[in-house]
């Protein structure tokens, strides 16, 4: 197993992407702790797909923007599991605006969520990270923030921070032992391609070399596989899983 | 990228080894005992001798340099129920009656380090050195490679310290320069090192010729300590601080017993406006202190060049001469004064060196006295803690014997945090080895990273760690600010970050290690372009070691003077 006795925190994973990472760190063996930040029900899905999956997990209502919650989330793993390895930055959504429509709050809950949020989770779990000299962080991209492609301008401008913060942290920590990488899907069966018009799914599958959508696990095996030993020399990279577009 | 062109201040070259220690040893052609110097060269141990019959040549003990320094620091362990005295090691030092040369034992006595001598004409001697065992053995592992001066002023013919000027077989590079630009003093201080003849005051042209000399040796220097005799005594000081006020000089450090600066404005104003920084002699605070040490009751005049110094926001070294018995139990309030004003940036000990004019004759028992660990005890006691034991390490840039010191940091609070409770100061020795303050290369960058980040990781640990945490932050933001300062301003600006407390025991006839004077960094530089090792200098050039009847080495050349003095 690519994981076998690590601990994990995965942001977002009661949904979607995020439930589909949690899952596959579950099978690869790692113990996974996700948050969440609305449904509890959601949540309890996740946790009993990977106990389905024959690992264990926990699940923690903690808002990516909630300093002090997260920062009490890392101790309280730590506390518990006497590490984390490893951190996954997923969470996040989507939104179908053009910038013409767009309000000013439409850009701070994207940007916030995905970037500060990524910011904040990063910080809690960092301090752990470097006392163990170990750790491996996975921040969740999109193929909209790497090419130019029809995606909200907010969107793009989110994935895109996340793919510079992976390169710089990846040369401010790497001396702790620790990698920093970014896994860019492009669109996916669910999550948060869900929702995204016909005609803008039909434009990619007329650019991506597969001809087809890919699937949660894809993405998420990508992201397990960097958060492994496997990928110990990979670091500071954005990785595409996009069928080849 | 650097401009070659602007950039043209010369790099100096690390010495090819780090010097280690010195030990008995014999001409591996003619078999003579003698000294040899041990360096630690490319992971193995050398044997550098002198043979004055076969030429130099060396001899490798060891290709392990690891575990022979391992094995070394084993030999301060003291066999469990040992009665008497334990060897530790060899080394040269002096007969304290006739200065000759002469071998030493170094031997552990009750958690106490001593010198044990047997001179040939005076008979046997023996002087404490340092009154904690465990902390003189361990500072061998500060060891570092010393860096060269651009030039060497003198080669290695008969060997240190008849060759000073430095040779080239001199360890450490010119870290704190000290010019006497007078012999006028308007004191008489009975533990002065000088016999001040009120004689003459160095001309400004001799004076920049001095400067001109250093530069041309060194390519820059942090500092230049200017001092005396009495330095404000000289009537064109204000000229020779303009002339050392030059870009080579990082700082130009006026030292004074702060009698004229506490009652001349003008001065004062001028120190501030030129960026001089003060060194200011305060050995105490009561007027006894100053009557034994000082000669006379100096309290009002203390009092005024602190309130001087305070008001103009001069930056400021204090420095206290360490004298058992006289002022030792001050230590405590001179620590606190220290900690309480932002423009107070270095305060130094100096554990009294019973050496020179008035030092030599001065009244001390050479197996009584202090040291480095007694002054840092005190200092622990004296401050309830605020600076402890645990806080001091020994500099790597000089010979580790010779100087401790410990960084605080300045928290937003105004309370200040010793480094050492936040740092791995052992990790992080070699960046003090050519110097005692951090300067901005790549290293240090590299180093403060890495204190960031262990602090940041472990900040529940550490003591006030998440207020360690905002200072730091706070010293970026100032160092840093959005509108770039120029290089001037930003060395004002992250100089006071922190302070530092040095503590630096000079050398007499009873505590003379000649391995300590190999590696010695504070130098004065001369009018014949010497730049001679401060204990050399004191011991055997100014001729006054044990007082003022001592006559001069046969080797040794007066300050202020040109030719060789026979």
């Amino acid at each position: 197993m690519l994981c076998d006795g690590r601990v994990a925190l995965v942001t977002g994973g009661s949904r979607g992407l995020g439930r589909a990472i949690c899952v596959m760190l579950a099978r690869e063996g790692a113990f996974v702790a996700f948050n969440y930040a609305k449904s509890d029900a959601d949540a309890d899905t996740t946790l009993a797909a990977i106990t389905a999956a024959g690992g264990r997990g926990s699940a923690h209502k903690v808002s990516v923007l909630d300093k002090p919650g997260l920062t009490a989330l890392a101790k309280s793993l730590d506390a518990a599991h006497g590490k984390i390895d490893i951190l996954v930055n997923n969470a996040g959504f989507g939104q179908v605006v053009p910038l013409a429509l767009m309000e000013e709050s439409d850009w701070d809950d994207m940007l916030d969520t995905h970037v500060k949020g990524a910011f904040l989770t990063t910080q809690a779990v960092l301090r752990i990270m470097v006392r163990q000299r170990y750790g491996r962080i996975v921040n969740v991209g999109s193929l909209a923030g790497v090419k130019m492609m029809q995606a909200p301008v907010h969107y793009a401008t989110a994935k895109a921070a996340l793919k510079g913060f992976t390169e710089s942290l990846a040369k401010e920590i790497g001396r702790y032992g620790i990698t920093v990488n970014c896994v860019a899907p492009g669109i996916l069966d669910e999550g948060v391609s869900d929702h995204l018009p016909p005609a803008r799914k039909e434009e990619y599958l007329r650019h991506c070399a597969l001809r087809r959508v890919g699937r949660l696990e894809e993405a998420a095996t990508m992201i397990a596989f960097i958060a492994s030993e496997r990928a110990s020399y990979t670091n500071g990279s954005t990785l595409v899983v996009d069928g080849g577009v | 990228m650097d401009c070659t062109s602007c950039n043209s201040t010369p790099t100096r070259p690390d010495r090819p080894h780090t010097f280690f220690a010195h030990e008995q040893a014999a001409c591996p052609s003619c078999a003579a005992p003698l000294e040899a110097r041990v360096v630690l060269r490319d992971g193995h141990v050398v044997q550098l001798i002198r043979c004055t019959a076969c030429g130099p040549q060396e001899r490798v003990v060891s290709h392990d340099a690891d575990a022979w320094v391992r094995s070394f620091l084993d030999r301060g362990v003291v066999p469990e129920g040992l009665v008497g005295d334990h060897l530790f090691k060899h080394t040269t030092s002096t007969c304290p009656r006739c200065l000759a040369l002469v071998a030493a034992q170094v031997v552990i006595r009750k958690d106490r380090v001593f010198f044990l001598k047997d001179c040939a004409r005076c008979g046997p001697s023996e002087a404490l050195v340092s009154e904690d065992a465990g902390y003189y053995v361990k500072a061998y592992s500060f060891a570092r490679a010393g860096t060269e001066p651009l030039i060497f002023r003198n080669t290695a013919e008969h060997g240190c310290p008849t060759d000073c000027g430095t040779c080239d077989d001199h360890e450490q590079h010119t870290c704190l320069p000290i010019v006497e630009v007078t012999d006028h003093c308007n004191l008489e201080c009975p533990i002065c090192i000088v016999d001040n003849q009120y004689s003459k005051h160095m001309e400004p042209a001799t004076f920049a010729k001095i400067v001109d000399g250093l530069v041309e040796a060194e390519g820059s220097c942090e500092s230049l300590a200017i001092s005396g005799g009495e330095p404000t005594s000289h009537p064109e000081i204000v000229e020779l601080l303009k002339i050392a006020n030059r870009p080579e000089i990082g700082r130009v450090v006026l030292i004074t017993n702060g009698i004229r600066l506490g009652k001349d404005r003008e001065l004062a104003q001028t120190i501030k406006d030129m960026g001089v920084y003060v060194g200011l002699q305060l050995d105490g605070f009561t007027a006894d202190v100053h009557t034994k040490i000082r000669g006379k009751d100096l309290v009002k005049e203390k009092t005024a060049a602190l309130a001087m110094l305070a008001e103009l926001d001069i930056p400021t070294q204090l420095i206290f001469v360490a004298t058992k018995g006289v002022n030792d139990h001050q230590i405590g309030q001179v620590v606190e004064l220290f900690l309480s004003g932002s423009h107070f940036l270095s305060l130094n000990f100096q554990p009294v060196a019973y050496t020179g004019h008035g030092g030599g004759t001065f009244d001390h028992d050479p197996n009584d006295r202090l040291t480095i660990p007694g002054v840092i005890k005190r200092i622990d006691e004296q401050t309830g803690g605020k600076v402890n034991y645990t806080d001091f390490f020994p500099l790597p840039c000089s010979h580790p014997q010779c100087v401790s010191l410990t960084y605080l940091l300045r928290l937003d609070d105004g309370t200040s945090v010793p480094f050492a409770r936040f740092v791995d100061f052992e990790k992080h020795a070699t960046l003090l080895r050519s110097s005692a303050t951090l300067p901005a290369t790549p290293e240090v960058e590299d180093a403060l990273a890495d204190v960031i980040h262990e602090v940041f990781a472990r900040q529940d640990e550490i003591e006030r760690g998440p207020e360690i945490l905002a200072a730091l932050r706070r010293s970026l933001d100032e160092m840093f600010p959005k509108r770039p300062l120029s290089s001037r301003d930003a060395f004002r600006v992250s100089e006071r970050q922190s302070k530092s407390i040095f503590l630096h025991h000079y050398m007499d006839r009873h505590d003379f290690d000649l391995e300590r004077l190999r590696k010695c960094c504070h130098h004065y530089p001369q009018i014949d372009g010497r730049i001679m090792p401060a204990c050399g200098f004191n011991m055997f050039h100014r001729g006054a070691a044990k007082g003022p009847d001592t006559p001069r080495a046969k080797f040794g050349r007066a300050p202020f003077s040109l030719p060789v003095i026979t």
